[in-house]
Protein backbone atom coordinates (compact mmCIF):
# COMPACT_ATOMS: atom_id res chain seq x y z
CA UNK A 1 0.00 0.00 0.00
CA UNK A 2 1.52 3.44 -0.85
CA UNK A 3 1.54 6.37 1.54
CA UNK A 4 -2.06 7.30 -0.43
CA UNK A 5 -3.15 4.26 0.50
CA UNK A 6 -2.68 4.94 4.47
CA UNK A 7 -4.31 8.23 4.28
CA UNK A 8 -7.68 6.85 2.20
CA UNK A 9 -7.58 4.10 5.45
CA UNK A 10 -7.43 7.19 7.74
CA UNK A 11 -9.81 9.03 6.11
CA UNK A 12 -12.24 5.81 5.92
CA UNK A 13 -11.42 5.18 9.72
CA UNK A 14 -12.24 8.72 10.57
CA UNK A 15 -15.86 8.72 9.18
CA UNK A 16 -16.70 5.54 10.36
CA UNK A 17 -15.53 6.12 14.15
CA UNK A 18 -16.30 9.80 14.51
CA UNK A 19 -18.73 9.39 17.59
CA UNK A 20 -20.97 12.28 18.15
CA UNK A 21 -19.91 13.91 21.23
CA UNK A 22 -21.64 17.00 21.95
CA UNK A 23 -25.62 16.68 22.28
CA UNK A 24 -28.02 19.24 22.82
CA UNK A 25 -27.52 20.80 26.47
CA UNK A 26 -31.29 21.01 27.45
CA UNK A 27 -32.94 17.87 25.92
CA UNK A 28 -35.61 19.50 27.97
CA UNK A 29 -36.30 22.93 27.11
CA UNK A 30 -39.87 23.01 25.21
CA UNK A 31 -39.50 26.46 22.79
CA UNK A 32 -42.71 28.19 21.05
CA UNK A 33 -42.89 29.89 18.26
CA UNK A 34 -44.57 33.21 18.71
CA UNK A 35 -45.15 36.35 16.44
CA UNK A 36 -46.83 39.71 16.76
CA UNK A 37 -50.38 40.07 17.07
CA UNK A 38 -50.99 41.59 13.28
CA UNK A 39 -49.62 38.56 11.87
CA UNK A 40 -53.01 36.69 10.34
CA UNK A 41 -51.57 33.10 10.30
CA UNK A 42 -52.01 31.09 13.43
CA UNK A 43 -50.51 27.35 12.52
CA UNK A 44 -47.63 26.47 10.67
CA UNK A 45 -45.85 23.45 9.42
CA UNK A 46 -41.76 22.17 10.17
CA UNK A 47 -41.37 23.30 6.41
CA UNK A 48 -42.90 26.27 6.62
CA UNK A 49 -41.12 27.55 9.60
CA UNK A 50 -37.72 26.10 8.01
CA UNK A 51 -38.57 27.95 4.59
CA UNK A 52 -39.45 31.10 7.16
CA UNK A 53 -36.14 31.01 9.95
CA UNK A 54 -33.88 30.36 6.67
CA UNK A 55 -34.57 33.48 5.75
CA UNK A 56 -36.24 32.09 2.04
CA UNK A 57 -39.71 33.67 3.25
CA UNK A 58 -39.81 37.34 2.80
CA UNK A 59 -44.03 38.27 3.29
CA UNK A 60 -46.59 36.36 4.78
CA UNK A 61 -49.79 35.35 3.17
CA UNK A 62 -52.02 38.74 3.80
CA UNK A 63 -48.75 40.46 1.97
CA UNK A 64 -47.43 41.66 4.74
CA UNK A 65 -43.30 41.95 5.41
CA UNK A 66 -42.15 39.08 7.52
CA UNK A 67 -39.36 39.95 10.48
CA UNK A 68 -37.14 37.14 11.54
CA UNK A 69 -35.60 37.71 15.13
CA UNK A 70 -33.11 35.14 16.21
CA UNK A 71 -30.99 34.17 19.62
CA UNK A 72 -26.77 33.77 19.06
CA UNK A 73 -26.18 30.57 17.98
CA UNK A 74 -24.90 29.35 21.43
CA UNK A 75 -28.06 30.53 23.31
CA UNK A 76 -29.79 27.25 24.72
CA UNK A 77 -32.87 28.13 23.66
CA UNK A 78 -31.61 28.57 20.10
CA UNK A 79 -30.38 25.08 20.12
CA UNK A 80 -33.41 23.60 21.17
CA UNK A 81 -35.59 25.38 18.34
CA UNK A 82 -33.30 24.60 16.35
CA UNK A 83 -33.06 20.88 17.02
CA UNK A 84 -36.26 20.43 18.46
CA UNK A 85 -38.71 22.41 15.95
CA UNK A 86 -36.86 22.72 12.98
CA UNK A 87 -35.38 19.59 13.24
CA UNK A 88 -31.95 20.54 12.21
CA UNK A 89 -28.36 21.62 13.64
CA UNK A 90 -27.50 25.15 14.63
CA UNK A 91 -24.43 24.75 12.17
CA UNK A 92 -26.98 24.17 9.40
CA UNK A 93 -28.98 27.10 9.92
CA UNK A 94 -26.37 29.63 10.29
CA UNK A 95 -24.54 28.28 6.83
CA UNK A 96 -28.20 28.85 4.71
CA UNK A 97 -27.64 31.99 6.44
CA UNK A 98 -24.16 32.70 4.94
CA UNK A 99 -25.20 31.24 1.85
CA UNK A 100 -28.21 33.69 1.40
CA UNK A 101 -25.98 36.89 2.66
CA UNK A 102 -23.34 36.15 0.84
CA UNK A 103 -24.41 35.14 -2.38
CA UNK A 104 -27.56 37.27 -2.96
CA UNK A 105 -29.82 35.18 -2.24
CA UNK A 106 -31.57 37.12 1.06
CA UNK A 107 -31.51 39.28 3.92
CA UNK A 108 -29.98 38.10 7.33
CA UNK A 109 -32.87 37.54 10.81
CA UNK A 110 -32.10 40.14 13.36
CA UNK A 111 -29.74 38.61 16.10
CA UNK A 112 -31.37 39.74 19.45
CA UNK A 113 -29.08 39.41 22.73
CA UNK A 114 -31.77 38.21 25.16
CA UNK A 115 -35.01 36.32 26.06
CA UNK A 116 -35.68 39.96 26.79
CA UNK A 117 -35.47 41.33 23.78
CA UNK A 118 -36.72 39.13 21.78
CA UNK A 119 -39.96 39.82 23.36
CA UNK A 120 -40.61 43.18 23.30
CA UNK A 121 -38.93 43.46 19.38
CA UNK A 122 -41.49 40.56 18.72
CA UNK A 123 -44.32 42.28 20.77
CA UNK A 124 -43.37 45.56 18.90
CA UNK A 125 -42.47 45.15 15.24
CA UNK A 126 -45.73 44.68 13.22
CA UNK A 127 -45.00 40.96 10.81
CA UNK A 128 -42.22 39.88 14.00
CA UNK A 129 -42.16 36.26 14.37
CA UNK A 130 -39.27 34.37 16.59
CA UNK A 131 -39.28 31.92 19.69
CA UNK A 132 -38.89 31.80 23.24
CA UNK A 133 -38.79 29.04 26.09
CA UNK A 134 -43.04 27.68 26.64
CA UNK A 135 -42.12 28.57 30.14
CA UNK A 136 -42.53 32.55 29.30
CA UNK A 137 -46.03 33.33 29.03
CA UNK A 138 -46.15 35.68 26.26
CA UNK A 139 -46.82 39.27 26.55
CA UNK A 140 -49.66 41.21 25.17
CA UNK A 141 -49.50 41.47 21.52
CA UNK A 142 -48.12 38.30 20.87
CA UNK A 143 -49.44 35.33 19.61
CA UNK A 144 -48.19 31.58 19.90
CA UNK A 145 -48.01 29.66 16.62
CA UNK A 146 -49.54 26.23 16.24
CA UNK A 147 -47.41 23.55 14.74
CA UNK A 148 -48.27 21.19 12.13
CA UNK A 149 -47.50 18.20 10.83
CA UNK A 150 -44.92 18.14 8.05
CA UNK B 1 1.74 49.21 -2.78
CA UNK B 2 -1.12 50.25 -3.73
CA UNK B 3 -2.45 47.01 -4.87
CA UNK B 4 -1.09 45.34 -1.08
CA UNK B 5 -3.50 47.93 0.89
CA UNK B 6 -6.50 47.70 -0.98
CA UNK B 7 -8.13 45.23 0.32
CA UNK B 8 -7.59 47.16 3.89
CA UNK B 9 -8.91 49.64 2.20
CA UNK B 10 -11.81 47.94 0.82
CA UNK B 11 -12.53 46.45 4.69
CA UNK B 12 -12.50 49.65 5.88
CA UNK B 13 -14.65 51.53 3.54
CA UNK B 14 -17.18 48.62 3.61
CA UNK B 15 -17.34 49.04 7.59
CA UNK B 16 -17.91 52.38 7.46
CA UNK B 17 -20.78 51.93 5.11
CA UNK B 18 -21.76 49.31 6.95
CA UNK B 19 -22.28 51.30 9.88
CA UNK B 20 -24.18 53.93 7.88
CA UNK B 21 -26.48 51.98 7.04
CA UNK B 22 -27.56 50.07 9.72
CA UNK B 23 -30.63 52.22 9.70
CA UNK B 24 -31.64 52.07 6.05
CA UNK B 25 -33.10 49.42 4.28
CA UNK B 26 -30.03 48.37 2.69
CA UNK B 27 -28.23 45.10 4.00
CA UNK B 28 -24.78 44.94 3.90
CA UNK B 29 -22.18 42.71 4.62
CA UNK B 30 -18.68 41.59 3.66
CA UNK B 31 -15.64 39.35 4.92
CA UNK B 32 -11.95 39.66 4.67
CA UNK B 33 -9.18 36.82 5.12
CA UNK B 34 -5.21 36.44 5.36
CA UNK B 35 -3.39 33.34 5.42
CA UNK B 36 0.10 31.59 4.46
CA UNK B 37 0.09 28.99 1.92
CA UNK B 38 2.93 26.57 0.70
CA UNK B 39 2.41 23.56 -1.93
CA UNK B 40 6.48 22.70 -2.17
CA UNK B 41 7.17 20.80 -5.72
CA UNK B 42 4.12 22.37 -7.41
CA UNK B 43 3.24 25.48 -8.99
CA UNK B 44 -0.29 25.47 -7.55
CA UNK B 45 0.71 28.80 -5.90
CA UNK B 46 3.77 29.90 -7.20
CA UNK B 47 6.18 28.62 -9.44
CA UNK B 48 9.00 28.61 -6.70
CA UNK B 49 6.78 26.15 -4.16
CA UNK B 50 7.78 29.05 -1.28
CA UNK B 51 5.93 29.85 1.65
CA UNK B 52 3.88 32.34 0.31
CA UNK B 53 1.20 35.22 1.57
CA UNK B 54 -0.99 35.02 -1.55
CA UNK B 55 -4.05 34.37 0.50
CA UNK B 56 -5.92 37.20 0.22
CA UNK B 57 -9.92 37.61 -0.12
CA UNK B 58 -11.96 40.59 0.74
CA UNK B 59 -15.73 41.14 -0.04
CA UNK B 60 -18.61 43.40 0.04
CA UNK B 61 -21.53 42.97 -0.80
CA UNK B 62 -25.05 44.65 -0.39
CA UNK B 63 -28.60 44.19 -1.09
CA UNK B 64 -31.72 46.63 -1.35
CA UNK B 65 -34.81 46.28 -1.55
CA UNK B 66 -36.67 48.33 -3.95
CA UNK B 67 -40.47 46.59 -3.50
CA UNK B 68 -41.57 43.68 -1.28
CA UNK B 69 -40.85 41.66 -4.47
CA UNK B 70 -38.06 43.19 -5.82
CA UNK B 71 -34.69 43.62 -4.31
CA UNK B 72 -31.17 44.43 -6.28
CA UNK B 73 -27.85 42.53 -4.89
CA UNK B 74 -24.52 42.31 -5.50
CA UNK B 75 -20.96 41.79 -4.28
CA UNK B 76 -17.33 42.63 -5.09
CA UNK B 77 -14.14 40.96 -4.12
CA UNK B 78 -10.47 41.57 -3.99
CA UNK B 79 -8.58 38.41 -4.59
CA UNK B 80 -4.45 37.63 -4.55
CA UNK B 81 -3.95 33.45 -4.53
CA UNK B 82 -1.19 33.32 -6.60
CA UNK B 83 -1.31 31.03 -9.45
CA UNK B 84 -5.03 29.63 -8.33
CA UNK B 85 -6.67 33.08 -9.57
CA UNK B 86 -6.51 35.91 -11.42
CA UNK B 87 -4.81 38.75 -8.88
CA UNK B 88 -7.25 42.05 -8.59
CA UNK B 89 -10.72 42.99 -8.05
CA UNK B 90 -14.15 41.94 -9.78
CA UNK B 91 -17.92 41.24 -9.46
CA UNK B 92 -18.61 38.22 -8.29
CA UNK B 93 -22.59 38.81 -8.70
CA UNK B 94 -24.86 42.02 -9.30
CA UNK B 95 -28.32 41.00 -10.48
CA UNK B 96 -31.90 42.17 -9.76
CA UNK B 97 -34.07 39.57 -8.35
CA UNK B 98 -38.08 39.70 -8.73
CA UNK B 99 -39.49 37.04 -6.38
CA UNK B 100 -42.65 36.22 -8.56
CA UNK B 101 -44.20 33.85 -6.54
CA UNK B 102 -44.57 33.65 -3.00
CA UNK B 103 -46.71 32.12 -0.71
CA UNK B 104 -45.86 30.36 2.49
CA UNK B 105 -44.91 26.72 0.66
CA UNK B 106 -44.20 27.95 -2.93
CA UNK B 107 -41.69 30.49 -4.44
CA UNK B 108 -40.13 31.49 -7.58
CA UNK B 109 -37.62 34.17 -8.37
CA UNK B 110 -36.05 35.28 -11.13
CA UNK B 111 -32.72 36.23 -11.34
CA UNK B 112 -31.48 38.85 -14.48
CA UNK B 113 -28.11 39.85 -14.57
CA UNK B 114 -24.27 38.81 -13.19
CA UNK B 115 -26.32 36.06 -11.74
CA UNK B 116 -24.30 33.42 -9.09
CA UNK B 117 -24.37 29.71 -9.72
CA UNK B 118 -26.62 27.82 -6.83
CA UNK B 119 -26.92 24.31 -8.48
CA UNK B 120 -23.71 23.18 -6.83
CA UNK B 121 -23.71 22.66 -3.40
CA UNK B 122 -20.88 24.70 -2.27
CA UNK B 123 -20.92 26.94 -5.61
CA UNK B 124 -22.87 29.84 -4.19
CA UNK B 125 -19.94 29.76 -1.61
CA UNK B 126 -17.14 28.96 -2.91
CA UNK B 127 -15.82 32.61 -3.22
CA UNK B 128 -16.94 33.60 1.26
CA UNK B 129 -13.61 32.44 3.13
CA UNK B 130 -16.07 31.87 6.39
CA UNK B 131 -18.85 29.77 4.65
CA UNK B 132 -16.48 27.39 2.88
CA UNK B 133 -15.84 23.70 4.75
CA UNK B 134 -12.11 24.53 3.86
CA UNK B 135 -9.90 27.29 2.67
CA UNK B 136 -9.52 24.37 -0.45
CA UNK B 137 -12.41 23.12 -1.88
CA UNK B 138 -12.61 19.78 -3.12
CA UNK B 139 -10.65 20.05 -6.75
CA UNK B 140 -12.41 17.19 -8.39
CA UNK B 141 -15.53 19.36 -8.57
CA UNK B 142 -14.49 23.21 -7.11
CA UNK B 143 -11.15 23.26 -9.47
CA UNK B 144 -9.45 26.91 -8.84
CA UNK B 145 -8.86 27.61 -12.07
CA UNK B 146 -12.56 28.21 -13.17
CA UNK B 147 -13.58 29.41 -10.14
CA UNK B 148 -14.35 32.69 -12.13
CA UNK B 149 -16.26 30.68 -15.29
CA UNK B 150 -17.90 28.55 -12.14
CA UNK B 151 -19.31 30.71 -9.94
CA UNK B 152 -21.55 32.42 -11.72
CA UNK B 153 -22.78 34.09 -15.26
CA UNK B 154 -24.20 37.01 -17.23
CA UNK B 155 -27.45 35.95 -18.34
CA UNK B 156 -30.52 35.18 -15.99
CA UNK B 157 -31.80 32.40 -13.64
CA UNK B 158 -34.74 31.00 -12.03
CA UNK B 159 -34.82 29.27 -8.41
CA UNK B 160 -38.18 27.62 -7.53
CA UNK B 161 -38.88 26.23 -3.92
CA UNK B 162 -41.65 24.42 -2.84
CA UNK B 163 -42.49 23.40 0.64
CA UNK B 164 -44.47 19.55 1.07
CA UNK B 165 -45.58 17.84 3.93
CA UNK B 166 -42.44 15.26 3.42
CA UNK B 167 -39.64 17.41 2.58
CA UNK B 168 -38.31 20.69 0.96
CA UNK B 169 -37.59 20.99 -3.31
CA UNK B 170 -35.71 23.14 -5.12
CA UNK B 171 -35.18 23.33 -9.05
CA UNK B 172 -32.89 25.70 -10.29
CA UNK B 173 -32.42 26.75 -14.20
CA UNK B 174 -29.81 29.18 -15.44
CA UNK B 175 -28.82 30.16 -18.90
CA UNK B 176 -25.61 32.73 -19.62
CA UNK B 177 -21.83 33.46 -20.48
CA UNK B 178 -19.14 34.80 -18.38
CA UNK B 179 -16.50 37.00 -19.22
CA UNK B 180 -13.31 35.39 -19.20
CA UNK B 181 -10.38 37.55 -18.25
CA UNK B 182 -6.78 37.27 -19.95
CA UNK B 183 -5.32 36.11 -16.86
CA UNK B 184 -7.77 33.42 -16.43
CA UNK B 185 -7.76 32.43 -20.11
CA UNK B 186 -3.90 31.80 -19.44
CA UNK B 187 -4.15 30.03 -16.36
CA UNK B 188 -6.36 27.88 -18.27
CA UNK B 189 -4.65 27.52 -21.70
CA UNK B 190 -1.03 28.67 -21.15
CA UNK B 191 0.96 31.84 -20.79
CA UNK B 192 1.48 31.23 -24.61
CA UNK B 193 -2.50 31.70 -25.22
CA UNK B 194 -2.28 35.72 -27.02
CA UNK B 195 -5.71 35.46 -28.39
CA UNK B 196 -9.06 35.66 -27.03
CA UNK B 197 -11.39 33.11 -24.87
CA UNK B 198 -14.66 33.38 -24.89
CA UNK B 199 -17.73 31.06 -23.22
CA UNK B 200 -20.59 30.93 -25.57
CA UNK B 201 -23.19 29.85 -23.23
CA UNK B 202 -23.44 28.06 -20.10
CA UNK B 203 -26.61 26.21 -19.56
CA UNK B 204 -27.35 24.44 -16.25
CA UNK B 205 -30.06 23.04 -14.53
CA UNK B 206 -30.47 21.13 -10.93
CA UNK B 207 -32.88 19.85 -8.52
CA UNK B 208 -32.42 19.29 -4.83
CA UNK B 209 -34.47 17.71 -2.09
CA UNK B 210 -34.05 17.60 1.84
CA UNK B 211 -36.14 15.31 4.03
CA UNK B 212 -37.92 17.25 6.65
CA UNK B 213 -37.96 14.44 9.22
CA UNK B 214 -34.33 13.05 8.79
CA UNK B 215 -31.09 15.01 7.88
CA UNK B 216 -30.59 13.59 4.34
CA UNK B 217 -30.51 15.65 1.08
CA UNK B 218 -29.91 15.01 -1.74
CA UNK B 219 -29.39 16.36 -5.79
CA UNK B 220 -28.37 16.68 -9.21
CA UNK B 221 -27.20 18.71 -11.78
CA UNK B 222 -26.41 19.34 -15.55
CA UNK B 223 -24.46 21.40 -17.02
CA UNK B 224 -23.56 22.09 -20.78
CA UNK B 225 -21.34 25.15 -22.11
CA UNK B 226 -19.40 26.41 -25.15
CA UNK B 227 -16.04 27.83 -25.30
CA UNK B 228 -14.36 29.57 -28.33
CA UNK B 229 -10.84 30.66 -28.81
CA UNK B 230 -9.62 33.35 -31.58
CA UNK B 231 -6.13 33.16 -32.05
CA UNK B 232 -3.89 36.03 -33.02
CA UNK B 233 -1.84 35.76 -36.50
CA UNK B 234 1.44 35.53 -34.73
CA UNK B 235 0.87 33.27 -31.78
CA UNK B 236 1.51 29.36 -31.64
CA UNK B 237 -2.06 28.22 -30.78
CA UNK B 238 -4.67 28.15 -33.52
CA UNK B 239 -8.72 28.71 -32.98
CA UNK B 240 -10.81 26.61 -32.05
CA UNK B 241 -13.45 25.22 -29.77
CA UNK B 242 -14.15 23.45 -27.04
CA UNK B 243 -17.82 21.79 -25.24
CA UNK B 244 -17.65 21.31 -21.32
CA UNK B 245 -20.75 19.35 -20.27
CA UNK B 246 -21.01 17.70 -16.84
CA UNK B 247 -23.42 15.65 -14.60
CA UNK B 248 -22.94 15.95 -10.77
CA UNK B 249 -24.72 14.08 -8.02
CA UNK B 250 -24.39 15.28 -4.73
CA UNK B 251 -25.70 13.54 -0.62
CA UNK B 252 -25.93 15.68 2.61
CA UNK B 253 -26.16 13.33 6.13
CA UNK B 254 -26.05 15.62 9.19
CA UNK B 255 -26.00 13.26 12.34
CA UNK B 256 -25.92 15.61 15.25
CA UNK B 257 -22.42 17.27 14.92
CA UNK B 258 -20.96 14.84 12.21
CA UNK B 259 -21.72 16.15 8.52
CA UNK B 260 -20.76 14.45 5.64
CA UNK B 261 -20.89 15.75 2.30
CA UNK B 262 -20.30 13.69 -0.86
CA UNK B 263 -20.20 15.44 -4.56
CA UNK B 264 -19.40 12.86 -7.87
CA UNK B 265 -18.77 14.60 -11.19
CA UNK B 266 -18.62 13.20 -14.60
CA UNK B 267 -17.35 15.73 -17.19
CA UNK B 268 -16.97 15.72 -20.64
CA UNK B 269 -14.51 17.67 -22.75
CA UNK B 270 -13.99 17.88 -26.31
CA UNK B 271 -11.43 20.25 -28.12
CA UNK B 272 -11.53 21.01 -31.45
CA UNK B 273 -8.65 23.05 -32.80
CA UNK B 274 -6.56 25.27 -30.16
CA UNK B 275 -3.57 23.18 -30.32
CA UNK B 276 -2.86 22.39 -33.91
CA UNK B 277 -5.51 23.11 -37.21
CA UNK B 278 -6.72 19.34 -36.81
CA UNK B 279 -6.07 18.82 -33.16
CA UNK B 280 -9.26 17.02 -31.98
CA UNK B 281 -9.60 15.30 -28.15
CA UNK B 282 -12.28 13.97 -26.70
CA UNK B 283 -12.21 12.63 -23.13
CA UNK B 284 -14.57 12.03 -19.83
CA UNK B 285 -13.24 12.87 -17.06
CA UNK B 286 -14.78 11.06 -13.65
CA UNK B 287 -14.46 12.54 -10.29
CA UNK B 288 -15.97 13.17 -6.75
CA UNK B 289 -14.79 13.21 -2.96
CA UNK B 290 -16.51 12.47 0.15
CA UNK B 291 -15.92 14.95 3.21
CA UNK B 292 -16.46 14.74 7.04
CA UNK B 293 -16.92 17.43 9.36
CA UNK B 294 -16.94 17.32 13.01
CA UNK B 295 -18.33 19.74 15.25
CA UNK B 296 -16.97 19.61 18.84
CA UNK B 297 -18.64 23.15 19.40
CA UNK B 298 -20.18 25.81 18.30
CA UNK B 299 -16.55 27.51 17.68
CA UNK B 300 -14.53 24.35 17.00
CA UNK B 301 -14.48 21.80 14.24
CA UNK B 302 -12.71 19.50 11.61
CA UNK B 303 -12.61 18.38 8.39
CA UNK B 304 -11.46 15.33 6.74
CA UNK B 305 -11.68 15.18 3.10
CA UNK B 306 -11.02 12.25 0.43
CA UNK B 307 -11.32 13.63 -2.99
CA UNK B 308 -10.53 11.54 -6.51
CA UNK B 309 -10.24 13.01 -10.12
CA UNK B 310 -9.47 11.28 -13.61
CA UNK B 311 -8.93 13.24 -16.26
CA UNK B 312 -9.67 10.58 -18.47
CA UNK B 313 -12.05 7.47 -17.76
CA UNK B 314 -10.37 5.78 -20.62
CA UNK B 315 -6.93 6.66 -19.01
CA UNK B 316 -7.12 6.43 -15.35
CA UNK B 317 -3.42 6.25 -14.65
CA UNK B 318 -2.16 8.56 -17.55
CA UNK B 319 -0.47 6.29 -19.72
CA UNK B 320 -2.12 7.38 -23.28
CA UNK B 321 -1.61 11.09 -21.80
CA UNK B 322 2.19 10.68 -21.20
CA UNK B 323 3.07 8.67 -24.56
CA UNK B 324 0.64 10.92 -26.38
CA UNK B 325 2.84 13.56 -25.22
CA UNK B 326 6.27 11.64 -25.89
CA UNK B 327 7.03 11.42 -22.74
CA UNK B 328 6.96 15.15 -21.68
CA UNK B 329 4.06 15.16 -19.88
CA UNK B 330 4.18 12.62 -17.16
CA UNK B 331 1.31 9.80 -16.21
CA UNK B 332 0.71 11.74 -13.10
CA UNK B 333 -0.79 14.44 -14.46
CA UNK B 334 -4.09 12.21 -15.79
CA UNK B 335 -5.12 12.21 -12.02
CA UNK B 336 -5.18 14.10 -8.77
CA UNK B 337 -6.28 12.17 -5.60
CA UNK B 338 -6.14 14.73 -2.73
CA UNK B 339 -6.70 13.52 1.27
CA UNK B 340 -6.97 16.76 3.22
CA UNK B 341 -7.28 17.45 7.50
CA UNK B 342 -8.32 20.51 8.77
CA UNK B 343 -9.08 22.47 12.08
CA UNK B 344 -11.29 25.70 12.29
CA UNK B 345 -11.59 27.52 15.09
CA UNK B 346 -13.51 30.39 16.46
CA UNK B 347 -11.78 32.36 18.53
CA UNK B 348 -13.55 35.64 19.00
CA UNK B 349 -17.38 36.65 17.49
CA UNK B 350 -17.18 36.70 13.81
CA UNK B 351 -13.60 35.80 13.81
CA UNK B 352 -12.11 32.17 12.36
CA UNK B 353 -8.41 30.52 12.25
CA UNK B 354 -8.44 27.65 9.49
CA UNK B 355 -5.25 25.35 9.02
CA UNK B 356 -5.23 22.29 6.84
CA UNK B 357 -2.62 19.77 4.93
CA UNK B 358 -3.14 18.46 2.07
CA UNK B 359 -1.57 15.03 0.66
CA UNK B 360 -1.78 15.03 -3.17
CA UNK B 361 -1.22 12.28 -5.77
CA UNK B 362 -0.98 13.39 -9.17
CA UNK B 363 -1.42 16.86 -10.37
CA UNK B 364 -4.18 16.89 -13.21
CA UNK B 365 -6.22 19.70 -12.10
CA UNK B 366 -3.29 22.44 -12.13
CA UNK B 367 -3.40 25.26 -14.22
CA UNK B 368 -2.38 25.22 -16.92
CA UNK B 369 -4.84 23.07 -18.07
CA UNK B 370 -4.06 22.17 -21.75
CA UNK B 371 0.05 22.88 -21.60
CA UNK B 372 0.82 21.04 -18.09
CA UNK B 373 4.22 22.68 -16.36
CA UNK B 374 5.95 19.11 -15.68
CA UNK B 375 9.03 21.23 -14.61
CA UNK B 376 7.49 23.19 -11.80
CA UNK B 377 5.01 20.45 -10.93
CA UNK B 378 8.17 17.33 -10.70
CA UNK B 379 6.87 14.97 -8.18
CA UNK B 380 4.08 12.81 -8.04
CA UNK B 381 3.41 13.11 -4.35
CA UNK B 382 3.33 16.41 -2.79
CA UNK B 383 1.77 18.49 -0.06
CA UNK B 384 -0.18 21.86 0.95
CA UNK B 385 -0.01 23.65 3.60
CA UNK B 386 -2.38 26.36 4.33
CA UNK B 387 -3.55 28.78 7.26
CA UNK B 388 -6.02 31.21 7.00
CA UNK B 389 -7.24 34.12 9.55
CA UNK B 390 -10.83 35.51 8.34
CA UNK B 391 -13.09 38.55 10.18
CA UNK B 392 -16.49 38.61 8.97
CA UNK B 393 -19.63 41.34 9.22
Amino acid sequence: MDSFGYLRCLFIALVLFAVPAVEARNDNLQVVVITNASVSSHALSTSQLRRVFSMRQLTWPDGQSMRVFVLNNKHEAHEAFCVGTLNMFPYQLERMWNKLIYSGLGEAPTEVASLDEMLEKVMTTPGAIGYVPSSIVPSENIQIIRLEEG
Amino acid sequence: MLENRLPYFFIVASSLLHAYVQAEEVEVHGFIAQGLIQAPHSNYVDDEGDLSFDLTEAGVNASYRLTPSLRVAGQAVYLNAGNRYAEGARIDYLFADWTAINTLDTQLNVHVGRYKNYHWYYSSIQDVPHARPSIILAQSAYIDAFRDVALGSDGVGLIWQKATDNGEWEVDWSYGTANISREQMQNLLSDIAQGELNQDFVHQFSVKYRDVMSNWQVGFSLLDSDFTYDATPDEILYSGDAVSQRIMVYGVYNWKNLEIVSELMRERAIYNGILSPDFFNQSVAEGGYVQAKYHFSADLSITARLDLYDRDKEDRDGTRLSQMSGGTIPSYFGYMDQAMLGVSYDFAENWRVQAEVHRVKGAGRLAPLLAPDPIANDRKYWNIFALHVMHWF
